[in-house]
């Protein structure tokens, strides 16, 4: 056989079939330059096909930026070199994975990537370091084992993600599965989720209480309820994390399931026919709840619900619920007794007794989310044998294998160990989840892998000397404010930021506590102050020791955190948030498992710049102290003075800027907002590389609805986030003007 | 299609290996050009996953991995594309830029490696053109001996690693223990 269409023949469907010829049709017509950069872009996108970090032909190799010469003169994308690596990201509805899916995609690691699969906080799979030549055979022989790419990036439906338990879960109202694969085949390729101005997300949670779907934090979310017998759904909307993190709003309070696909498409109806379309920034739906109110929204989605045609599939899949339904290849049967030390370990934290007695899901946990093919190869042998088609992707970057049998427990547990893949701690703090950050993501700002690949380290280390109220709290950390590590639903969350010191950049993380995981991430944290990321273990150490030594009785730390407030923490991390000079110690230089200078080379440092403080950075402190005093106030129960102190402290970062430039401004808003405006938005001095105005936007919206002025917790919060990231886009403008300030100088 | 996918890996003689130590050789590698004629781009650190890949320093043409798996740390190299050449010419520049790159990490101070030539494993990344099966290894036998003959200068003995399920993948006992720089002298 000369190619994998010959190979593979009628085993692809034919419309994937259809779909994938299209697609390297398109990228034949891209090569010969008859296709538009951005048309192409978003076609790719669309098809799972990805950017990553260094695809622009540059990279700094710890020494300055250098041309990345790549052999032919193509492009991909706006800036996106042909012949650079990307990512592609492979949709696993509802995590769902059979043993024969789980090893094509092992065979695809191995010989396309670099032999590692990657489970995502959406339950997808990701492979890196991909040509893009190579993608249309990739997508055949996914297809040719039933999963396509299709739409798992770009401004559509992305997967539709569901709690791994579900339909083995002892306190689910019933399976959400059968409800989520629904979903899934519905939006796949439909009209209406074409001409959305952002990606839409979905999540389906089996119960209330429990994390499961996490669907408070996403663009649509549904939640399993029966009333008087009857299946229904509590369905939100407007949720999303991101640089500003929205809880989502109640959009039905109980929408019987043969409403649930039409309900849906009139949401995404009205996204695509009202959401913003010109600003990316602005884009997500949650921003048009929030710009209509609820209510509104609620009364055009019911308009659009009696508008819309009637479709036999809204219903059609009732008649077989069953469709995702497991078949267990082993009897049940009770755990046994003893063991080994290393099995009551793991044991105790990765295995889930199922409402099916005898049963058993095993979380298999992956560090930093990652396994191999050989290890895929062997999970796909070990399913067979024990389980069946009952593999699920985890949202914590995991893998659970349902329907162990007690009687089987142990003999999985070897198997499992003789692949080094039986670590114990599932659920744990030792069971962090993180974002490629600066690993392989265009947008990381700090290593995010890096730094829970380091705490990893250490807590494992010390896994039987912590404390059970220590052990049971979560870490997550984000690259970037995008918050794709899920941080702000964390006890303990890191989100990466740079800071400039002396003359140079010393990559930090904000640490964000108070985050709820469970309830489906009922709340979110407050971001606590920057400290650098060679520090943050010690930060860890300390939020951790402070808990213990000052809770009362067994107090959790959500509720000591509320009880003794953000401002504790501020004071008991502020001597470890300067890190020490370059000359001093030059490891706060560089990121974690990366030795290159975090500086950009070229910039200036022999300027005593380490001695002289410019007075830009006192008004960026200052700015930061306002922001504190305004998030002590909101602790405090104090919404109107918070959202007030949030914008004030933008202010006061505006002006910093300003007068940076040599433009004289005066103290009083207005003149700031008019001169930031006409000297750094305007000009784009601040635009961010990648959300570009986004982030000046805040300011200028703010000043001009005078939203702070009236504000209930819920603007207070927003005030306070936005007004958090103004202030982190303030640092990093400051930094590329210095660059260039630095550059020009040469 | 002509298989370009090669991929060699030679184990290492010393007992202990740093990947924490290996990840600024790699960096510096690429800031270097220490392999001129290929373009280096980045490294991919993976040495939290047990019995993965270890750290790999990604190219455009191939990667290098000081790979982990099985327990039996050694250089892995995997060529990913583009092979101008004969067959014949394809495999002995894959065993060449293999023993290359494992001279060069014997070569760096902070790391103190050293390569064993006895054995080889030999993998094809690409099940279309080159399957796992006995008609495969028919047609890879007499030039992977020769090839490994070639550089280790002995009677290579060989054998296919029978699961299916796995890449095409022989091992290649070489008849011999020299050093990488006397294979690489024969080449």
């Amino acid at each position: 056989m000369n190619s994998w269409k010959e190979q593979l023949g009628s085993r692809v469907p034919e419309q994937l079939a259809a779909e994938v010829d299209l697609f390297e049709g398109q990228i034949e017509l891209k090569k010969e330059g008859k296709l538009d950069d951005k048309i192409f872009a978003e076609t790719r996108l669309r098809r799972g096909v990805y950017g990553q970090r260094y695809d622009n032909g540059m990279r700094d190799d710890g020494t300055g930026q250098k041309p990345l010469e790549f052999p032919r003169n193509l492009t991909k994308g706006p800036d996106t070199v042909w012949d650079a690596p990307g990512m592609m990201r492979i949709k696993i509805p509802f995590g769902k994975m059979s043993a024969d899916q789980l090893e094509v995609l092992s065979e695809l690691a191995e010989e396309n990537s670099d032999s590692i699969l990657h489970v995502t906080t959406r339950q997808d799979i990701q492979l890196h370091f991909i040509h893009i030549e190579d993608a249309p055979d990739m997508m055949r022989r996914l297809a040719a084992v039933g999963i396509t790419t299709r739409e798992a990036c770009g401004n559509s439906v992305r997967n539709v993600t569901a709690c791994e338990y579900a339909g083995v879960c002892s306190t689910q109202a019933f399976d959400v599965a059968p409800y989520a694969h629904a979903c899934t085949q519905y939006f796949l390729g439909h009209p209406d989720v074409q001409d959305f101005g952002r990606k839409f997300k979905i999540a389906f949670s089996g119960c209330e209480d429990k994390p499961c779907g996490l669907v408070t934090f996403h663009d649509l979310g549904a939640v399993a309820q029966v009333r008087d017998g009857k299946r229904g759904f509590r369905v939100v909307v407007g949720g999303g994390l991101g640089a500003v993190p929205v809880q989502a709003k109640v959009l039905a309070e109980f929408c019987p399931e043969e409403e649930l696909l039409p309900l849906s498409q009139a949401v995404a109806r009205v996204f695509a026919r009202l959401g913003e379309k010109q600003s990316r920034a602005r884009a997500r739906i949650k921003f048009l709840v929030q710009k209509l109110g609820i209510d509104e929204f609620k009364r055009l989605v019911a308009e659009e619900r009696e508008g819309l045609r009637e479709d036999p599939r809204w219903t059609d899949f009732l008649s077989d619920l069953h469709v995702t339904d497991e078949t267990p290849v082993r009897d049940p049967g009770a755990l046994p007794e003893g063991g080994s030390a290393g099995f009551q370990d793991w044991a105790r934290h990765n295995l889930r007794p199922q409402a099916q007695e005898g049963y058993y899901t095993a979380i298999i946990k992956m560090p930093l989310g990652d396994f191999t093919s050989s290890q895929g190869r062997a999970l796909a042998a070990i399913a067979r044998k024990y389980t069946g088609d009952a593999i699920r992707c985890t949202v914590e970057q995991n893998l659970a294998f349902r329907w162990v049998s007690g009687v089987d427990a142990f003999a999985f547990y070897e198997e499992l160990d003789a692949l080094g893949m039986a670590e114990s701690g599932a659920g744990t703090i030792r069971d962090m989840t993180s974002c490629p950050g600066t690993d392989t993501c265009k947008l990381g700002i700090s290593a995010s892998r890096g730094l829970t690949g380091e705490l990893r380290n250490r807590l494992n280390v010390i896994k039987d000397d912590l404390h059970p109220a220590v052990e049971s709290l979560r870490i997550k950390a984000s690259g970037c404010f995008n918050s794709c590590g899920q941080h702000h639903a964390a006890d303990i969350g890191f989100t990466g930021v740079s800071r400039q010191v002396g003359g140079r950049r010393v990559p930090h993380f904000n640490v964000v506590l108070g985050g709820q995981w469970t309830e489906n991430a009922k709340s979110y944290g407050l971001v606590v102050g920057a400290v650098p990321s060679k520090n943050i273990p010690k930060a860890v150490d300390m939020i951790t020791k402070h808990y213990l030594d000052n809770r009362e009785g067994e107090e959790s730390f959500q509720a000591f955190i509320a009880r003794v407030g953000k401002k504790d923490f501020r004071a008991l991390l502020k001597p470890i948030q300067k890190p020490p000079a370059y000359e001093e110690d030059p490891s706060y230089y560089s990121d974690w498992g990366d030795p290159r200078e975090y500086t950009i080379g070229d910039i200036g440092i022999g300027e005593c710049a380490g001695e002289i403080v410019p007075f830009v950075e006192f008004g960026l402190q200052e700015a930061e102290q306002q922001l504190h005093d305004a998030q002590d106030a909101l602790e405090n129960g104090k919404a109107q003075v918070a959202a007030t102190g949030g914008f004030t402290a933008m202010v006061t970062a505006a002006k910093a800027l300003v007068r940076h430039l040599d433009v004289q401004v005066k103290d009083d808003a207005a003149d700031v907002v008019e001169n930031f405006k006409t000297h750094l938005h305007d000009t784009e001095l601040f635009h961010d590389p990648f959300a570009k105005g986004k982030f000046a936007t805040y300011l200028l919206k703010m000043h001009a609805d005078r939203s702070y002025e009236n504000a209930d917790d819920e603007i207070a919060h927003r005030t306070l986030d936005e007004s958090q990231l103004f202030i982190e886009a303030a640092h990093a403008c400051y930094q590329r003007l210095t660059q260039a300030a630095a550059v020009a100088a040469e | 299609m002509q298989p370009t996918k090669f991929q060699v890996k030679l184990y290492t003689s010393s007992g202990d290996v740093s990947l924490e130590a290996l990840i600024p050789v790699f960096h510096e590698w690429i800031r270097e050009k220490k392999i001129a004629d290929e373009l280096l781009i980045d490294v991919a650190d993976y040495a939290h996953v047990p019995q993965g890949p270890g750290v790999v320093l990604i190219g455009h043409q191939s990667d290098y991995y000081l790979d982990m798996a099985n327990d039996r740390p050694g250089l892995l190299y995997s060529r990913k594309r583009g092979f101008d050449g004969t067959f014949e010419d394809g495999l002995k520049d894959a065993f060449r830029r293999a023993l290359g790159a494992s001279q060069l990490l014997e070569a760096e101070p902070s790391l103190d490696l050293s390569f064993d030539t006895s054995e080889v494993l030999f993998r094809v990344q690409d099940r279309l053109s080159a399957p796992n099966s006995e008609a495969t290894f028919e047609a890879y036998q007499g030039p992977l001996t020769e090839v490994a003959n070639g550089f280790f200068g002995a009677s290579a003995s060989l054998e296919r690693v029978e699961d299916a399920r796995e890449p095409f993948s022989v091992r290649i006992q070489t008849g011999q223990s020299g050093s990488v720089a006397d294979a690489l002298a024969r080449a």
